[in-house]
């Protein structure tokens, strides 16, 4: 009885904050029109883009993007850590450094092995797949990359971009790791290697923010837009760096997550 | 006006679920609900104006309104990265006190902090 | 290159401090890091210092830098102001973060992640004050939002987990609802920029009408849950005294505030953004009561820190609210916006100093509680501290927070109330001045006798960076507080572009009278407190239990009430 209660109470709490949404969702104002007919007619002249939604978040609102990627590194930084702070042995040796459950030849096993293989007697817990998931994703893998990068480079001109390209690098690289055979290292699968073209992505991220102050023009200008050249060429250039940047960073946290549990 | 009266009964159930629900897992997934709802509302809305993909190839126009839709790009990043972080806060309490309740945490925690 | 067109550099110099300290902790030894991290905080919070001096003369003549990003079109750009408010308010942030950076050095959390995590946090709220633009301004909150969510759970505690996700959960729900304010702006106007936005709903009729009205209130809903005054101040006393002290001090220092300024120019959208200050400025002085009780029942040292944050937010949300009601225009407006900002900026230092002093201290005597832990000044003395640096610097603190002359907390405090005089908002800031110095006889009561229990072990010396830091922030307070009447001047002609006509005699015989007498009905006060009957009410009173769907609640009702004003006052 008294849980019913509650529940009504909680229920009967939330219930002015949804009344007061409603007319929102009802109001039958047209959507403004001023905004998409600008765009229409100089979009692709002011950017270079033809993909207006890329013009727009790599264009006119880049600054956005910019706090966007921060929220990306911030977000799969702090996971880590926290991760790393309750005492789960990540891979690639990211652990946390008071374990002492472990004997001295257990460390080094889990310290030694690079990758992220699964050979059936390193492991401590159990194996969790079959063969059939490392021939397919082992073979796939590289077609996923190659896709990924594709829609990265594309950006301007289709659907895509370097969020869209960056998140596809990501499942391309899990797949590789994956499909690993065993006792085999893949370059792109170290989690070392991916922190390093993070942190890389995101340097040359800020840094191209500030060419255009450099040049004397303001914050976060296209250079092209001074300079000879197709404006569309800084449009690709961001989206190269993000999708960098995001395929490294998301790749980097799931394959530092796959890691070892010390109970 | 159908779509929106199902995205505003998709808020109600996403904060209810956020606000009532026990497990902090559930309590996660309905914050994801809450976020998709409004991604979906801006980009359904924006839509309303135009017919075509904002992709100006050569004879294109009455395309859709792009701006809700870059805006949205940047929403969902961050409602992915808002969710990852609330799951290692999850694992990070659970690898504590070994419960998912946030009840049967909160009594655990304010016994030892 | 003009200073203008360096505006960015408080937004872009933290950046690239990161970005390096990110670079080298991928690459390089962990010696060559720590290299990388002095030099990294160096360029992020020390260079814009110098900034700020070179772009003061230009903006103090009243000049309001104001632009696109990347030079495009007013209607798809984002906007950027740069005028006297976001000056000062980014002088506020940088002088507290700097000064905390310091202090984590050797006491808190130390590393390149925390290094790197705090300088775009500090990057962030720059960008939160300078920006023009609705979606903008949402995407600098969330990663301010992301980034102390990360550094309020960078410690072992297990409580500051569930603080940080408690934060979290409030903080991203409170989000969406931004999201859906900016929504129903956005079908209206048609633009995101705060200048489209007000253009155009003055052209609408009825200035945009419920619509506007209800959008306004979510994103100022949303916006005042990270300002935390009652009753959306539920997750602020565990976040904030759970955390490392480094962070506490930057989280009550300036976390609570940039957003409220940030709202300033929101609330200037459709005229019931004057009724909703009016609302909110009752709401502080409600709060700043409220708080200062609930802080005279804390047993825990840190916590009694926090629901005092809550209370002086609440007196500066109470003169910044009540300026917007009359008028930032309007004589009595100015003063009080000026008063509002002074007493934030103040508080930003002495609260700071005092999570400082007293996390030294509690660290020393491994012990938070304010009943059990006494001798506090022995212990000090016998971790190494010859002068009794921590004691002193906690001293000025209090002295401060409980506005005694000549420190800062004095001016600031009375400005307001002299803004403020013959309303029933100053009688309930009267109140909360009591009981502030009541709960601060408390606090202080830590320092003095003998320890309870032997220490065994002598406590770790106090780091050389912990003086630095605390003596830093001591001496701002104490010479802002003697030179008040230029700081005063040239901080109302910053927000309000002209300077006072006449000069505030801060040492009338009238302001000193009040502040003995606040000073012994304080000290009755506590006496009263020490009472068997009041103490076990008290003792009641924190053992409340708290909901996590209280916080909830109290958020559907606080946005409720607020849209029923505003659309009742129209």
């Amino acid at each position: 009885m008294k849980k019913i209660g509650t529940r009504i109470f909680i229920t009967l709490g939330l219930l002015p904050l949804l009344l007061v949404l409603l007319p929102l969702f009802l109001d039958g104002t047209p959507w403004p029109v001023a905004v998409r007919n600008y765009l229409e007619l100089n979009g692709v002249k002011d950017s270079g883009a033809i993909n207006l939604v890329s013009s727009i978040y790599l264009g006119f609102r880049v600054f956005d993007t910019l706090g966007e990627t921060i929220v990306l590194l911030t977000a799969v930084g702090g996971t880590i850590a926290v991760f790393t702070r309750s005492g789960a042995i990540l891979t690639d040796g990211y652990y946390n450094s008071n374990i002492s459950a472990l004997t001295d030849s257990e460390k080094q096993m889990l310290l030694d092995d690079p990758s992220f293989t699964l050979a059936g007697e390193k492991r401590l817990s159990h194996v969790l797949r079959t063969h059939l998931i490392e021939v397919v994703t082992g073979v796939l893998g590289p077609v996923v990359l190659l896709f990924g990068f594709y829609l990265m480079l594309y950006g301007h001109l289709s659907p895509g971009g370097g969020f869209q390209g960056g998140v596809i690098i990501a499942s391309g690289i899990i797949f590789l790791a994956l499909g690993n055979r065993i006792g085999h290292v893949n370059f792109l699968t170290r989690a070392l290697v991916l922190e390093r073209i993070e942190a890389c992505a995101f340097l040359l991220l800020v840094f191209a923010s500030v060419i255009g102050t450099a040049m004397g023009e303001g914050f976060f200008t296209n250079p092209f837009n001074f300079i000879p050249g197709n404006p569309a060429s800084f449009i690709v250039l961001l989206n190269i760096i993000i999708g960098l940047k995001v395929g490294a960073g998301i790749g980097f946290l799931c394959i530092a997550l796959v890691g070892r549990e010390i109970v | 006006m159908i779509e929106r009266i199902l995205l505003f009964i998709m808020i109600i159930v996403g904060f209810w679920g956020i606000v009532t629900k026990h497990n902090i897992i559930k309590k996660i997934f309905a914050l994801n609900i809450i976020n998709n709802a409004v991604v979906i509302l801006f980009v359904l809305e924006g839509s309303r104006i135009g017919s075509n993909a904002p992709i100006m190839e050569s004879g294109i126009t009455h395309i859709v309104d792009p701006v809700p839709q870059a805006l949205m790009l940047t929403a969902i990043v961050i409602g992915v990265c808002i969710s990852a972080l609330a799951l290692s806060f999850a694992f990070r309490l659970y690898k504590i006190t070994g419960t998912f309740d946030v009840r049967e945490i909160k009594r655990q925690v304010h016994h030892e902090a | 290159m003009k200073p203008e067109d360096l505006l960015f550099a408080p937004v872009v110099l933290p950046l690239i401090g990161a970005a390096l300290v990110i670079a080298a902790k991928a690459f390089l030894s962990r010696k060559v890091v720590k290299i990388v991290e002095y030099i990294g905080a160096f360029l992020g919070l020390g260079l814009p210092l110098m900034f700020f001096a070179i772009i003061y003369p230009t903006i103090s003549n009243g000049v309001v830098i104001y632009g696109i990003i990347g030079g495009w079109h007013e209607s798809v750009g984002i906007t950027y102001q740069f005028d006297g408010l976001a000056w000062l308010v980014n002088i506020l942030t940088y002088s507290v973060c700097a000064a905390a950076w310091i202090y984590s050095l050797d006491a808190g959390p130390e590393g390149p992640s925390f290094t790197s995590v705090f300088l775009i946090l500090t990057a962030a709220l720059s960008a939160t004050i300078i920006t023009s633009d609705i979606f903008n301004l949402f995407v600098c909150l969330e990663i301010v939002g992301i980034s102390s969510y990360i550094l309020v759970a960078s410690t072992d505690k297990p409580g500051a987990s569930l603080a940080a996700f408690n934060y979290l959960i409030i903080s991203a729900s409170a989000m969406v609802f931004f999201l859906i304010g900016v929504y129903g702006l956005y079908r209206i106007t048609g633009t995101l920029s705060y200048q489209g936005i007000t253009e155009t709903l003055q052209t609408l009729p009825d200035h945009g009408g419920t619509s506007a009205i209800i959008s306004v209130a979510l994103i100022i809903a949303s916006t005042i849950i990270r300002v935390a005054i009652m009753p959306f101040s539920g997750w602020l006393p565990d976040a904030h005294a759970l955390a490392p002290h480094a962070v506490s001090a930057v989280l009550s220092g300036v976390l609570i505030k940039v957003p409220l300024f940030a709202l300033s120019r929101v609330l200037s959208f459709i005229p019931s953004g004057a009724s909703a200050g009016q609302l909110l400025g009752y709401a502080g002085a409600l709060t700043a009561v409220l708080a200062v009780i609930l802080a005279l029942c804390q047993n825990d040292a840190k916590r009694l820190l926090a629901y005092h944050s809550i209370s002086q937010i609440g007196y500066v949300v109470c003169a910044w609210g009540t300026a917007i009601h009359v008028g930032v225009a309007s004589s009595q407006g100015e003063a009080l916006m000026t008063a509002a900002f002074l007493h934030a900026f103040y508080h930003a230092l002495f609260k700071g100093l005092l999570f400082l002093s007293v996390g030294t201290t509690v660290d020393r005597a491994k012990n938070r509680d304010v009943y059990t832990l006494r001798g506090a000044a022995s212990i000090l003395r016998a971790s190494g501290e010859r002068i009794p640096v921590t004691l002193i610097t906690f001293l000025i603190g209090a002295l401060a927070i409980t506005a005694i002359p000549p420190f800062n907390g004095y001016i600031s405090k009375n400005a307001i109330s002299y803004a403020l005089d013959g309303t029933i908002l100053y009688y309930l800031l009267f109140v909360a001045g009591v009981g502030t110095v009541a709960s601060f006889i408390k606090l202080s009561r830590i320092y003095w006798q003998k320890p309870n229990e032997m220490i065994s072990t002598k406590p770790q010396p106090v780091p050389i960076t912990a003086h630095i830091s605390q003596l830093g922030l001591a001496l701002i307070c104490l010479i802002s507080g003697v030179i008040a009447t230029p700081i005063y001047a040239n901080t109302k002609n910053l927000l309000t572009g002209e300077y006072p006509q006449y000069v505030t005699n801060w040492y009338s015989p009238a302001t000193l009278m009040k502040t003995a007498v606040i000073v012994m009905l304080g000290a009755g006060l506590y006496l009263l407190t020490t009472t068997k009957i009041i103490s076990r009410l008290l003792k009641k009173l924190r053992e409340l239990p708290s909901h996590f769907e209280s916080l909830f609640i109290y958020f559907s009702i606080g946005t409720a009430m607020l849209v029923g004003w505003m659309l009742w006052f129209k």
